[in-house]
């Protein structure tokens, strides 16, 4: 499945960059996070809690490493989920440009393998889940990026 | 059996029904013992890989787990299943066997192949303690597509082949070359035909008893080979085949992968029933049946078929991939049945055909009602359509010219057929049925008139004419036994299992015709191997013809043993006897008689002799083994719209003519022929499997995989036609499968007719609207 879009954070790009590197704010704001810890330099574990259609919320352990940092324009990751409905794995790059205002505009893109049941069963709603969650994460973002930009 | 015997060709009501239809029948879920434990499986969630650790300890200590078996804790138990089906002795055949472990170690080949057997006290429990068992797995490039399979440097799923060539089989008739060089029109293309699951609404289950104090096990399965699974199991635990009892009773359709041996479940649970001394259930849950039941999937083939300019056929050119999925423990029945079902009931006098059967990481492959038959229909049918418009002969017409005529039989294929003889059918008579069904929905005067007019009001309406053999009631032989009891009530016993198909009333009607008793008083017993123990089990849509054929002998012999009884009670020359109304009576003075229960009774006394020579009770156990099947035949017939816009195909009509040689009910024969034609428009139009370039299947589930329901299947018109078979007493033919094998064929043919002037070619089934639409708009640029 591949995932890709861009979005608009209201601040400028160092603030995106501190906000998109603190796990504290990544697990509250990605849904269904329930934790989210670092275990070493740009290494990420975490539980997950995903809904797809029948598959009602799934505890997914996840792994994340963070690769080819550039700051503050870009990194990629490197995600791995494994659990009781099925597993995923795949890779993302995350972009980041400064525009006038000052504005940021992500652009990302994401290559997920997801296989199990989850993947069986769930085909159909994968993407738009996907999207939804990833909407979802980049708003709850934005919204602390405003909250420590405007204290 | 009399000159008019009252129930043959009658359209008698089910025995069984009024058992299935008041919930009366026991299906293996229903199995309930004291103590009983549940079983679930940890399955592989990657198509391919290598596992590196599988640890069990949290599932054991959860509690009401009672036990977790991984590959390791089998010991000398995991061994690779058996190779059922041994290929033909065909020349040069490649046959590379590899079966599956019952658990998995080392590595995992398909999605949903099982890993660990859980245990526990309910299905709950075991459901999940099953997430509890950490499985690692290191995955490796999966081969899903055939041609890439075969690519030099393709990943290996079994790597000491050094390929994934399963099998290679070349088989040919006369001489394709010279055909070619004389023939005036040689069409060729490429065709794909891609199956699915069986989707049966009762999914796979086992249950076992094991009592160790008398040493005696029983095993509730929904297996079509009963006493075959009885017999294997047996030899796996080191058990006489007397101490082990296999029921398959009645069981919610079989459609082939229910006689598939031996699923990893139904080697675990006997095992592991000894171990605990306990009895174990699992049932399958849908999603298990959609990646742990085996299935049917596709076929490429390369074809051709060369002609002469007045559209006689001279010969037929075919090379293709077959997907065998992770293992090939059926041997090549499916891609032998499309080989040999390709020639159909045309004259083809050369043919040269040759397949790679593939392994991919996916389900198994093993035989779904039709067996690989459809594929072969497919590409000849649709040869003939292509050869008959480039010709500009009528699609009717260019069968017409080239079926087999009466005389010609029995007709030498000269090649294999599944059963490891030559492909001979034995009688057949095509070319009225052909004219039947183009009469019956009006093939000229749709034709010629109502098509154009309704072309004309921008209406795409198309009709589909196809032929097809079907080889039925192979061998090696089934048998029966036939008592009559004191009460006069009939039990006949015979080993097939039965999935539906109404063997408790055709078996029936058959005796009582012999013995001239109500066919109520017919008791069939099957599937138990405690009752009857010698036999193969149900497929290749041989129950009526070889079980059927048994039943009947046992009752001929019984017949026999009341006519010479009754003679000497009655004092009565045995030539003027007569059995009817459950009573045997002089025919010149029909109130000297006796009931059959009272002759019985007198062929089993408490005081004096049973003669030497004679056997007491009216009683018989018969065999039947044809030397080779019996070919039915049929056409099918179809009218249909397609809606331009959104490319749905509503069927107006839908015509089957058949010929099943002696119909034995014609009510059961529809049933047969309505199932396999609504499986048939599933495969043509409703289902397919989906895998991702990982092996992943993105489907499994009902939501996703759309079987047609009831609104889908139109009112399907039947005649029947009678060819009797020369091969068995009664003149049977097989007819489970008849209704899906051509439905594909003339699915494709209806809908390109349909849409004539858009060139819209269609070379692949499943289509479905979004795929016909797609074609569509493909043929507009």
């Amino acid at each position: 499945m591949i995932l890709s879009g861009t979005f608009t954070f209201e601040g400028p790009r160092a603030r995106v960059w501190e906000i998109l590197q603190d796990p504290d704010v990544l697990a509250k704001a990605l849904p269904g996070t329930k934790t989210l810890t670092r275990v070493g330099d740009d290494r990420y574990q975490g539980v997950m809690k995903v809904s797809v259609g029948p598959v009602n919320a799934a505890e997914f352990a996840i792994d994340v490493e963070l690769k080819d940092k550039v700051e503050p324009e870009a990194f990629a990751m490197q995600i791995e989920g494994k659990g009781s409905v099925g597993f995923t794995k795949g890779a993302a790059t995350i972009a980041l440009q400064e525009q006038p205002g000052p504005v940021t505009v992500m652009t990302y893109t994401s290559d997920v393998q997801i296989g199990g049941r989850i993947a069986a069963v769930g085909q159909r709603l994968l993407e738009s889940v996907g999207k939804m969650m990833a909407k979802q994460a980049l708003e709850a973002l934005n919204k602390e990026l405003k909250a420590r930009l405007n204290p | 059996m009399p000159a008019d015997p009252p129930y043959l060709r009658a359209r008698v009501p089910r025995n069984e029904d009024a058992r299935l239809l008041t919930g009366r029948a026991l299906f293996v879920d229903d199995v309930q013992l004291p103590g009983m434990l549940h079983v679930a499986f940890v399955r592989s969630e990657h198509a391919h890989g290598r596992v590196t650790r599988v640890d069990a300890a949290a599932a054991r200590a959860r509690p009401g787990v009672r036990a977790v078996f991984t590959a390791a804790d089998l010991g000398a138990y995991l061994k690779p299943g058996p190779i059922l089906v041994p290929p033909p002795p065909i020349p040069n055949l490649v046959f590379n066997p590899c079966t599956q472990l019952p658990l998995a170690t080392g590595k995992v080949r398909h999605a949903g192949e099982p890993i660990a057997m859980v245990v526990a006290d309910s299905r709950y429990i075991a459901e999940d303690a099953i997430r509890d068992v950490v499985v690692d797995i290191d995955p490796i490039e999966a081969v899903v597509d055939l041609e890439k399979a075969l690519a030099p440097g393709a990943p290996l799923i079994h790597e000491h082949l050094g390929s994934n060539v399963a099998a290679h089989v070349l088989q040919r008739k006369g001489d394709y070359a010279a055909a070619k060089k004389n023939a005036d029109l040689i069409v060729r293309r490429r065709f794909h035909y891609d199956r699915g699951v069986s989707a049966p609404i009762e999914n796979r289950a086992v249950a076992v008893d094991w009592n160790a104090k008398s040493e005696e096990m029983t095993i509730w399965d929904t297996t079509q080979a009963p006493i075959p699974i009885r017999n294997g199991l047996a030899a796996m635990l080191g058990l006489l085949q007397s101490q082990v009892n296999v029921i398959a009773p009645f069981v919610g359709g079989g459609f082939g992968p229910k006689i598939m041996m031996f699923y990893p479940e139904e080697v675990l649970l006997p095992w592991a029933a000894m171990r605990l001394n306990r009895p174990l259930k699992w049932t399958e849950d849908r999603q298990e049946n959609f990646y742990a039941t085996t299935q049917e999937r596709g076929q490429v083939h390369d074809a051709e078929m060369a002609l002469t300019r007045d559209g006689r056929i001279l010969g037929v050119h075919d090379v293709f991939l077959f997907d065998t999925g992770a293992y090939d423990p059926y041997g090549l029945t499916i891609p032998i049945n499309s080989q040999c079902t390709l020639l159909g009931p045309y004259d083809i006098p050369s043919y040269e055909s040759e397949f790679t059967a593939v392994f991919t990481n996916k389900t198994i492959v093993t035989p779904v009602r039709g067996a690989g038959r459809q594929h072969g229909v497919f590409v000849s049918e649709r040869l003939l359509d292509l050869s008959a418009r480039e010709l500009a002969i009528d699609r009717v017409e260019i069968r017409r010219r080239n079926l087999l005529a009466p005389d010609r039989f029995p007709v030498n294929h000269e090649i294999m057929f599944q059963d490891s003889a030559p492909l001979v059918y034995d009688s057949g008579d095509y070319l009225p049925a052909l004219d039947q069904a183009a009469a019956i929905i009006g093939y000229d005067t749709f034709v010629r008139e109502e098509q154009p007019k309704l072309r004309a009001a921008g209406r795409r309406v198309g009709i589909g004419v196809v032929c097809y053999v079907e080889g039925t009631g192979i061998g090696p032989y089934e048998g029966a036994r036939v008592t009559v009891e004191p009460s006069g009530k009939v039990r006949c016993a015979t080993g097939v299992g039965t999935q539906g198909q109404g063997h408790f009333t055709v078996f029936a009607q058959l005796v009582a015709d012999v013995l001239g008793v109500d066919v109520e008083d017919v008791r069939v017993v099957t599937g138990d191997t405690r009752e009857f123990h010698w036999g193969t089990g149900t497929f290749a849509s041989r129950g009526a013809v070889v079980a059927g054929s048994a039943c009947h002998a046992a009752a001929t012999a019984v017949r026999e043993k009341v006519v010479a009884l009754a003679s000497s009670v009655l004092n009565v020359p045995r030539e003027r006897l007569e059995l009817e109304g459950g009573r045997v009576f002089d025919r010149d003075a029909r109130d000297r008689g006796i009931s059959l229960g009272e002759l019985s009774g007198k062929a089993n006394p408490l005081r004096g002799a049973v003669r030497p020579g004679t056997e007491p009770g009216l009683e018989a156990t018969a065999y039947f083994g044809p030397d080779r099947g019996s070919t039915a035949s049929g056409v099918h017939a179809m009218i249909v719209e397609v809606d331009p816009e959104t490319a749905m195909v509503e069927i107006k009509r839908y015509l089957v003519v058949h010929d099943c040689g002696t119909i034995i009910n014609p009510m059961i024969v529809e049933g047969q022929i309505h199932g396999g034609v609504a499986q048939g428009i599933g495969n043509a139009f409703y289902e397919q499997l989906v895998y991702d370039d990982q092996g992943q299947l993105l489907n499994a589930s009902f939501m996703d995989y759309l079987i047609p329901t009831a609104t889908d299947v139109p009112p399907i018109e039947t005649a029947h036609r009678e060819t009797p078979s020369p091969y068995n007493p009664v003149g049977l033919k097989g007819v489970g499968e008849a209704g899906c094998i051509p439905t594909g064929a003339l699915f494709a043919q209806a809908v390109e007719d349909a849409l004539a002037g858009t060139g819209v070619e269609i070379t692949e089934i499943p289509l479905s609207p979004n795929r016909l639409f797609e074609l569509i708009e493909a043929a507009r640029k």
